[in-house]
């Protein structure tokens, strides 16, 4: 299978987006990493299995590419992340703490916290997507979550399973 | 709120661009425009420079880096590439999952008094340009040729396989050896004990 590009633009655009972000922590860049990934779709001649098939896939990619321009000798003139995060609007100031604290985190604890918290994928299924072992992932889930409560205290609940 | 809805909460104050349906769609039409024009360079010249080809001078080494546009694995890929003068050449693209690669290679070639002559740039290319055989872990077998990608897996006799490929104007006659490389010729089959 293989839906058209305006579906999975429409469904996926805002979630590779944040994906996107969560690596790179640029906007701009972001919306590259976003564009590219679904030229990569229109160009591939791959046969997807499923929805989550293309799902996996199109997130592997993004993460791929947004770490493509975090290794990058020529960066842009970011926006600096507090100037970025004034444009937005978060419903609650926790959030915005929240936000903030996650984009402090190592680059490779937040990527798995990003796709744990917001994706909903297991250990297992992040293993996958970033071709990493279990045990890798459940080590940086569980760092990344220690120095989340440890920054937030109790807007971050202790959930170690 | 657990955890999970506050993170959702958190990042749904950010989105991408309203306005970016519209580059999707604009980049489909140019890449139509961009996958057309190059199909009509591979059957011509097997790869294509691309316009103003030189990008950068590495003086350092004496090469001349290049972007081309290549099949690898049956997509077409656009690779930097250097050829250092000496038979060699080291190539950069970007894989199907957005993996950066580094690819490198070379050779000699023997004049007829027994010297080696580096292989030329041209040499290197049609090398570069040539079907991939690959072995995946699922056991199966793939020849990758331009934009062809053709399943080799139940061919094979006696662990020999042959195996036409047609790329336009082009014919190859390929015969593969399971997991003991290949040999290929514009006009025949080449027999298994003819080569490795």
């Amino acid at each position: 299978m293989k839906p058209p590009v305006e579906m999975m633009v429409e469904t996926y655009r805002n979630s590779l987006y944040a994906t996107a972000f969560s690596v790179c922590k640029n906007a701009q860049d972001a919306e590259d990493v976003v564009q590219d990934t679904f030229i990569q779709y229109l160009s591939q001649k791959k046969d997807f299995e499923s929805e989550q098939h293309i799902r996996a896939w199109l997130l592997r990619v993004a993460i791929n590419k947004a770490k493509n321009k975090n290794s990058t000798f020529f960066r842009r003139n970011s926006l600096p992340l507090e100037d970025y995060m004034e444009t937005l609007t978060f419903e609650s100031e926790e959030s915005s703490e929240l936000f903030e604290t996650v984009m402090k985190l190592p680059e490779k604890y937040r990527i798995v916290i990003h796709l744990f918290y917001y994706e909903d994928y297991s250990v297992k299924e992040i293993a996958d997507i970033l071709k990493v072992t279990t045990g890798n992932v459940k080590v940086r889930l569980s760092r990344g979550r220690l120095s989340l409560r440890n920054t937030l205290k109790e807007v971050w609940e202790d959930d170690e399973s | 709120m657990t955890n999970r809805e506050k993170y959702k909460q958190a990042f749904s104050a950010i989105h991408a661009s309203d306005h970016f349906c519209l580059e999707v769609n604009q980049v489909e039409k140019t890449m139509r425009h961009h996958r057309f024009k190059t199909m009509v360079a591979v059957i011509a010249a097997c790869v294509m420079l691309v316009g103003g080809a030189t990008a950068a001078y590495a003086a350092d080494v004496g090469g001349i880096q290049r972007t081309i546009q290549l099949w690898i694995h049956g997509e077409q890929t656009e690779a930097t590439i250097e050829f250092d003068g000496k038979g060699n050449y080291s190539m950069d693209y970007t894989d199907d999952e957005g993996n950066v690669k580094h690819q490198s290679g070379g050779g000699v070639a023997f004049a007829p008094d027994g010297t080696e002559i580096p292989v030329s740039k041209e040499d290197l290319m049609e090398e570069l340009t040539a079907p991939d055989v690959r072995y995946e872990d699922d056991g199966s077998v793939w020849v990758y040729w331009f934009d062809q990608k053709i399943e080799i897996t139940d061919k094979f006799d006696n662990d020999v396989c042959y195996v036409k490929l047609v790329n336009g104007e082009k014919t190859l006659y390929m015969t593969v050896k399971y997991q003991h490389g290949y040999a290929t010729s514009p006009h025949k089959y080449i027999s298994a004990e003819a080569f490795n």
